[in-house]
C-alpha cells in the first residue's frame, strides 16, 4: 500500500510540479503571544520582527500562512507546531 | 509562588508544598489523558529508578491513531491537521499520533519527576527546597508542556475565543470578591470552575515567566 502511495506521489510530482501546500497557524485563546513569537522565530528561522508580525496576524486575523512547499514538508511543519501545542493545519495552496 | 527567573544558568521558580502538589497532579492527569501509564500518586510512591522505554509505545499509538479523539481536550492536543481533506488528515494522524503523544508524555513525566519530593530532597540541601529548577536546555520543552496542560484546562473551562478567556478573568475576580465579602446578594460561586480557572491563570503566569527566560537566553547566545 505504501509502495502504491509512493508511486502515486511520484506520478503526481511528474505531472503536477505546481502541487504546492501551505501550513496555516490558527488563533486560539490559550497560547501566549510571546510563546508563539518565539516558536515562529526559532522553528521557521524568522527574524524577531517578522515572527512578531506573523503572530499578530494570527491573533488579529485568526490565521497566518507560515510556510509553503511540498506536502511532506508541510506535514513535518504541522507536526512540529502540534508538538508545541499550536493549532496548525495544512492544505493545498490557493484553496 | 514565584515565577521563573534566571539563576545560575537555570530557570528557577518557587512553589510551596501545596502548589507543587497541585501542579504535579495536573501534570499526571494530562499524561493519563494522552494514554500514558499512571505516574503514581504524587509524593507517596517513589518514581521508578529507571525510565524503561516501552517497546510497544509507538505501536499502541498506531492503533489509537486511526480515529479522531472524542474528548475535545485531547483533540486540542492532537488536532485535525487537514479539515478540508479527510484523507490527508487521517494519514497525518496515522503517521504522527504515536510520536506526538510520546513527546508530550515524556515532557510531562520530566516535570513530574522534577516536582516529586524524592528528587527534591536529593537535589537540594533544604534551604532551596521550594525551588522548581528547569535547566536552560529543557526550558522550551517545559514551556511546551505547560501549553499542553493549559490547553486541557481551557477545554474543560470552555475557552474557545479570546473573549471567553477575558470573561474567565472577570469571573474569577468577581468570585474572589464574593468569597471575601459577606455580600448575600452576590451570585453563587461555582467553586470547581473558579478553582480550575485560578490554576489556569497560575500556569499562564508561570509559562509567561519561563518564555521570557527562554527568549532572553536565546538573545544572549545569538549575540
Amino acid at each position: 500500500m505504501d509502495t502504491q502511495r509512493e508511486t502515486e506521489r511520484e506520478g503526481n510530482l511528474a505531472t503536477r510540479v505546481d502541487d504546492v501546500w501551505v501550513t496555516i497557524v490558527w488563533n486560539d485563546p490559550v497560547n501566549l503571544m510571546s510563546y508563539v513569537t518565539h516558536i515562529f522565530q526559532t522553528y521557521f528561522a524568522l527574524s524577531r520582527a517578522v515572527a512578531e508580525a506573523r503572530m499578530r496576524e494570527v491573533h488579529e486575523h485568526g490565521r497566518s500562512v507560515l510556510s509553503s512547499g511540498p506536502r511532506e514538508k508541510m506535514e513535518a511543519d504541522v507536526q512540529a507546531m502540534h508538538g508545541y501545542g499550536l493549532w496548525a493545519t495544512l492544505q493545498r495552496s490557493g484553496e | 509562588m514565584r515565577g521563573f527567573v534566571a539563576q545560575g544558568g537555570d530557570a528557577v521558580a518557587i512553589l510551596d508544598d501545596e502548589e507543587r502538589l497541585v501542579v504535579a497532579r495536573i501534570v499526571a492527569d494530562v499524561a493519563l489523558l494522552l494514554g500514558a501509564d499512571a505516574f503514581g500518586e504524587a509524593y507517596s510512591d517513589p518514581a521508578p529508578a529507571t525510565d524503561v522505554d516501552d517497546p510497544f509505545e509507538f505501536l499502541r499509538g498506531l492503533e489509537e491513531s486511526i480515529r479522531e479523539p472524542s474528548d475535545p481536550a485531547i483533540l486540542r492536543l492532537l488536532p485535525n491537521a487537514a479539515p478540508t481533506e479527510r484523507e490527508v488528515a487521517d494519514e497525518f494522524r496515522r503517521l504522527t499520533d504515536g510520536e506526538l503523544r510520546a513527546i508530550k508524555t515524556r515532557r510531562l513525566r520530566r516535570i513530574w519527576d522534577q516536582l516529586s519530593r524524592d528528587t527534591y530532597s536529593r537535589d537540594t540541601d533544604g534551604a532551596g527546597s521550594d525551588e522548581w529548577v528547569v535547566p536552560a536546555d529543557e526550558a522550551l520543552a517545559t514551556a511546551a508542556a505547560l501549553t499542553d496542560i493549559r490547553l486541557v484546562l481551557a477545554s474543560r473551562l470552555g475557552l474557545v475565543t479570546d473573549d471567553d478567556a477575558n470573561r474567565l478573568h472577570h469571573e474569577i475576580d468577581l468570585a474572589a470578591s464574593a468569597l471575601e465579602g459577606d455580600d448575600e446578594t452576590a451570585l453563587p460561586v461555582d467553586h470547581e470552575r473558579v478553582w480550575l480557572g485560578m490554576l489556569y491563570q497560575a500556569l499562564t503566569w508561570l509559562q509567561e515567566s519561563l518564555v521570557e527566560f527562554v527568549a532572553r537566553t536565546d538573545e544572549e547566545t545569538d549575540v
